[in-house]
């Protein structure tokens, strides 16, 4: 495509009265060479807009450069189709967060301008990826329980054909065994209507149903699944667009408790879950002789919040005890219930169900590690009361009722990494030699969903192996596209989140499959049609890009060649900042335009006093913090040259020895918060920039350079107010180091 | 030790007027929020606690429910609606009754159906006693009580009463002390005991504490009936024969309800007044406040509170009336009067002083000198 490239050059919301226009037009129009180089005083007007679209009709302009507001305002307004698009960030980044009428101020805005017209002249319009097989819409629901039946319901609902996978012989999953439950608004305990659920569920022809069944493989990608599920010794195969993941829990095994807990002692001392059995089959009676019960005991977290059990908090034994409680009174109102706690948590309109327990006359002591005490047929409980600061007593104990946590079925299963030790990552290591590892992602071989994925057979286990982000932006989303979390796999919850949560999760199934069927990314980069395109003939098989792609996007052929299933790419980058060949890149984002918008930076001479700093920022928080910083007017040095990236992971290492080459003083690269709490979109991406980092020493040694020159930060978009601060104090930092001997080479 | 739970206990209290303090998750506003609570008393949650686990014995040594004045900021400030205020107005009744060794006063709290037959009982005793006994001529030209009640005969029989209820009152007020100090009562020397007594007659006269509350129109209200009260009491059982004649001592200047008119400026006169007044002003404040639920307080009306209030409410009109019957002269009139104003205020007196309500005038201040006691005696210690 022959560009014709127009440059707009917005002079409102101050830009006209803090820069030279004029001479900030003439970098387009003299030094690049551009055609068209228009100035409005209200670009993104009605007929600043129509003046852009005009010219693309009439001019034939096909490549539009607009100098103005951040790219993250006014996206709806400046979107032309069929149109290669940059825009320059003059407002949020120059004019508000630096010296009006400043010589330096001046080039920032003019290097921008010179940045905006590198990157359109060395990217291409995306051609959405289209898969050669038909986009199947169908839903894959794994796991019949209350989540997975509500799915099920939830997307035929919507129009899509289900197909639910059931381990089990018989749908229903825990919620089986439970008879009476609790829900919104959390007012009066309600008969369970699981066999409702299961009716609606089987005689919805939209529905098909296996049960006793397990899926043997799962191949492809988003919108071309290719599951095959074993059932009764036959196996049936299925085209699906999009999985949700409702494979449930199990509870903490109540042997591994603690002795104090006399979980085996009597036969008296049971878990909930226990509980729920008893109740079921009629009354809540004695085990040990079947009589009716008297005096209960519900003891909280037996081995949860405990690093040595459950580190964590299963979030519904209180609401489930407190229930029990409940369902003990109704049975005899004069029977003694105790609840012994570390702290009661209802969270939200559950707390209605603590005072109706605490209304019923339940009896609460507030206790860290209550003892249960067994002698012959006799329970007690002894339990320090931290209200009262003294011992307590409860005697002549009918029932104790254990509160065991949930554990995801993600959670078990032998580590496929600790079992690929010996065999290929050891010779990996070898190789590497003292460069910091890329740590791998803990998969289990839990025997869900069975993935050809090169990266292995199930989700990467995230906090406490729960496959979910845990960070609360991203619900429902795993690590593997178009396979999305719900319920207490994704994290422990009761009733009635668990049936939200499978709404949820069935929506971004939809999502993904529309968007797929357009060749667009999905979250975080919706909409996105550009992907990842690899020159293969250069490829050396280091498997850099299968290695650290977060989402397994990437399979390998037997000689280690990427193969790239492009419907499972979000478009992050990150293969394309592995590559040590530089061999990946997409139409709109490359190693190459990078390098020509660092390029484009015009490096004053030493004596000019005049350093560059380049940062290089995430766009999904950092370069966002960048602008909250113009927006509240906060002043920073104008030695800052920021390029926003996809992902601080797509950063290559080349951008830095270029750049450092370039006599450019300093990088600093702003990413997100990585680590347990990570905040990275791509969750693993600017965890891997920080490790790519470790290994520059290399580079900047090579040209004998200060290590100082490029720092990493983790910032949020939260963080802005530090921003200007940090920035600043970087270029003190560099001003100490001195210039860098490069310029002007 | 382990203390054991008493599920019964909240049940049992049900019937002292407890409602809501099972709601109490014990995030301990009120006891923050509380500017009587110390750190070596602090409540009402402490108090709650006690009640959820059943554990009367500590509650029985607990000094802090006569340490409240019950001004209500504490189920203002609740999140639960627990209402630990109240809470602490029903641990005051129980305690009432704990403290009596008759057994009467549990029956009379906890049961309404008791409470007016009780009442009812020494109501028509006295009427039938003062029907029986009136004396041989009775005026019936003026309006002259002592020609139909002899002076002497009412003050006897305001003697023996006295005793009795002194008694019974004085025998519970050491109960209370004996469970309120424990065993800290004999290791305490009584010189202490003597040099805080000073406190005792300060709490009991200004109710000083009550003052550090925020909201200071229930000291005021509460003072205004406290003071109404002893004013006529006094009059009643010291100035009835203007001393104590039947002993010998008296001064006929000062003589209560006699069959002279004293002149409008008269002190006695005065200090009926004053009493009629601060009475019917405080319990009317409060029979309004109960009605509308005003306030935190007046919220949660027990039937031995109404009975309380309406009692002293009649006594005083009644006391109106035959002031009014005596100054206009109507003999009949006054007559039966004056005998529904004994049948309302004999029984208020006789039911309420030892086993009821008014059994506070002793406990509280007793309770707060008490406490000085203590105190005193724990800085001679550290001393």
């Amino acid at each position: 495509m022959e560009k014709k490239i127009a440059v707009y050059i917005c002079s409102g919301c101050g830009i006209g009265d803090a820069l030279d226009i004029e001479q900030l037009s003439k970098v387009a129009t003299d030094d690049g060479g551009v055609p068209i180089c228009k100035i409005h005083p209200n670009l993104c007007s009605k007929e600043g807009v129509e003046l852009i679209k005009k010219d693309i009709s009439g001019e034939e302009v096909n490549t539009v450069v607009i100098a103005a507001c951040s790219h993250r305002v006014m996206y709806d307004a400046f979107s032309f189709e069929n149109c290669i698009l940059d825009r320059v960030n003059l407002r949020e980044q120059v004019v508000w967060s630096h010296k009006p009428g400043d010589e330096d101020t001046q080039m920032m805005a003019e290097d921008y301008l010179r940045m905006g017209l590198a990157k359109v002249g060395n990217m291409e319009l995306p051609e959405p990826y289209k898969p050669e097989e038909e986009i199947s819409r169908d839903i894959l629901v794994v796991g019949g329980g209350a989540t997975g039946l509500t799915s099920a319901l939830e997307a035929a609902k919507a129009g899509c054909s289900v197909v639910l996978v059931e381990k089990e012989s018989e749908l229903g999953g825990y919620q089986k065994n439970v008879k009476k439950i609790i829900t919104f608004p959390y007012k009066e305990v309600q008969d369970n209507n699981i066999q409702g659920l299961i009716q609606e569920v089987t005689q919805n022809d939209k529905i098909t149903v296996y049960t006793g069944a397990n899926i043997e493989k799962t191949e492809g990608g988003p919108g071309i699944f290719q599951v095959f599920i074993k059932q009764n010794g036959s196996t049936a195969e299925h085209r699906i667009g999009a999985i949700v993941l409702a494979a449930g829990w199990k509870p903490y095994e109540p042997e591994k408790l603690d002795d104090r807990f006399g979980f085996g002692a009597s036969p008296n001392v049971v878990t909930n879950v226990m509980f729920e059995e008893i109740n079921n089959k009629g009354s809540i009676n004695r085990p040990s002789d079947g009589r009716d019960v008297k005096n209960v005991a519900f003891l909280q977290c037996a081995g949860q919040r405990d690093p040595e059990h459950l580190p964590y908090c299963s979030s519904i034994c209180c609401i489930t005890a407190l229930k029990q409680a409940l369902e003990v009174k109704a049975q005899d109102p004069d029977a003694n219930v105790f609840m012994v706690y570390r702290e009661v948590r209802t969270p939200g309109q559950a707390e209605e169900l603590y005072r109706m327990a605490q209304e019923a006359g339940v009896i609460f002591i507030r206790c860290q590690s209550p003892e249960v005490k067994v002698s012959g047929s006799q329970v007690n409980v002894e339990a320090e009361d931290e209200l009262l600061g003294e011992s307590v007593l409860l005697e002549d104990l009918d029932l104790v009722v254990l509160a065991t946590g949930m554990v995801p079925v993600t959670a078990f299963g032998q580590d496929i990494t600790e079992e690929g030790i010996e065999e290929n990552e050891g010779e990996e290591e070898k190789k590497e030699g003292e460069e910091e590892e890329v740590p791998l992602d803990l998969i289990r071989r839990s025997n869900i969903l069975n993935l050809e994925y090169r990266q292995g057979p199930e989700l990467p286990a995230l906090r406490y192996d729960f496959p979910d982000s845990n960070f609360i932006c991203f619900p429902y989303e795993s690590r593997r596209t178009g396979i999305y979390v719900a319920g207490c796999v994704r994290r422990p919850m009761g009733i009635a989140t668990a049936q939200e949560d499978a709404a949820g999760a069935v929506m971004k199934a939809i999502q993904c499959i529309e968007l797929t069927s357009k060749g667009a990314a999905v979250h975080p980069r919706a909409g996105d049609t550009s992907f990842p395109e690899f020159a293969m003939q250069r490829c050396t098989q280091c498997k850099r890009c299968t290695v650290e792609c977060p989402f397994g996007a990437i399979n390998e052929d037997e000689k280690g060649n990427p193969m790239p299933e492009r419907t499972r790419c979000r478009r992050c980058g990150i293969c394309m900042g592995a590559c040590p060949e530089r061999i990946i890149s997409f139409k709109n984002y490359s190693v190459a335009m990078i390098g020509e918008i660092i390029k484009a930076i015009e490096v004053p001479e030493e004596d000019e006093e005049k350093p560059r700093i380049l940062v290089l920022a995430c766009e999904n928080d950092a370069f966002a913090a960048l602008d909250m910083a113009g927006l509240h007017r906060m002043q920073y040095n104008a030695w800052v040259r920021v390029i926003p990236l996809r992902c601080l992971g797509s950063m290559n290492l080349v951008w830095i020895a270029d750049s450092l080459s370039r006599g450019i003083d300093g990088i600093f690269l702003l990413g997100c918060q990585h680590g347990d709490d990570y905040q990275c979109h791509f969750i693993k991406g600017s965890e891997l920039a920080d490790i790519r980092l470790s290994k520059v020493s290399e580079t900047l040694d090579r040209l004998a350079l200060e290590s100082e020159r490029v720092r990493f930060e983790p910032i949020s978009i939260v963080d802005y107010d530090r921003l200007p601060a940090l920035l600043d104090e970087f270029a003190e930092q560099l001003d100490e180091v001195g210039p860098n001997p490069f310029k002007g080479w | 030790m382990s203390v054991k739970i008493d599920p019964n206990l909240m049940k049992d209290l049900k019937a002292f007027g407890m409602k809501d303090a099972n709601k109490c998750m014990h995030c301990g506003n009120c006891t923050a929020v509380c500017p009587l609570s110390t750190p070596e008393n602090p409540f009402p949650r402490k108090i709650i606690k006690y009640a959820q686990m059943g554990l009367k014995d500590k509650i029985l040594q607990s000094p802090e429910p006569w340490l409240c004045y019950y001004c209500g900021e504490c189920s203002d400030v609740c999140p639960r609606g627990a209402d630990p205020g109240e809470a602490m107005m029903v641990m005051r009744r129980y305690l009432t009754s704990c403290y009596d060794w008759t057994g009467f006063s549990r029956k009379f709290y906890t049961s309404e159906r008791f409470e007016l037959v009780a009442i009812s009982i020494v109501a028509v005793l006295v009427g039938l006693a003062l029907w029986i006994f009136h004396g041989a001529n009775p005026d019936m030209e003026h309006a002259c009580l002592n020609t139909v009640w002899p002076a002497p005969a009412i003050e006897i029989a305001d003697i023996i009463m006295g005793t009795i209820l002194a008694f019974l009152l004085l025998s519970n007020t050491y109960r209370c002390f004996l469970f309120v100090m424990g065993d800290l009562r004999k290791k305490i020397p009584l010189d202490i005991y003597i040099g805080q007594a000073k406190e005792l007659l300060t709490h009991f006269l200004t109710q000083k504490s009550f003052g550090k509350c925020e909201d200071r129109t229930q000291w005021f209200v509460h003072l205004m009936i406290m003071t109404g009260y002893c004013t006529v009491f006094l009059l009643v059982v010291v100035f009835l024969a203007g001393g104590i004649h039947v002993i010998g001592l008296s001064w006929d200047k000062i003589m209560f309800q006699r069959d002279v008119i004293y002149p409008f400026f008269h002190p006695v006169r005065l200090l009926g007044y004053y009493a009629t007044f601060a009475i019917l002003y405080g319990t009317t404040y409060a029979m309004i406040g109960r009605l509308k639920k005003t306030k935190a307080p007046y919220k949660n009306s027990h039937a031995t509170d109404w009975m309380f209030l309406m009692l002293l409410q009649l006594t005083t009109l009644t006391g109106i009336l035959v002031h009014f019957g005596r100054l206009l002269d109507w003999p009949m009139i006054t007559y039966i009067i004056y005998v529904i104003h004994m049948m309302v205020a004999i029984p208020m007196l006789v039911l309420e002083v030892p086993f009821a309500k008014w059994a506070h005038l002793a406990f509280r201040p007793v309770v707060i000198y008490l406490m000085g006691v203590k105190e005193k005696y724990y800085q001679d210690q550290k001393g």
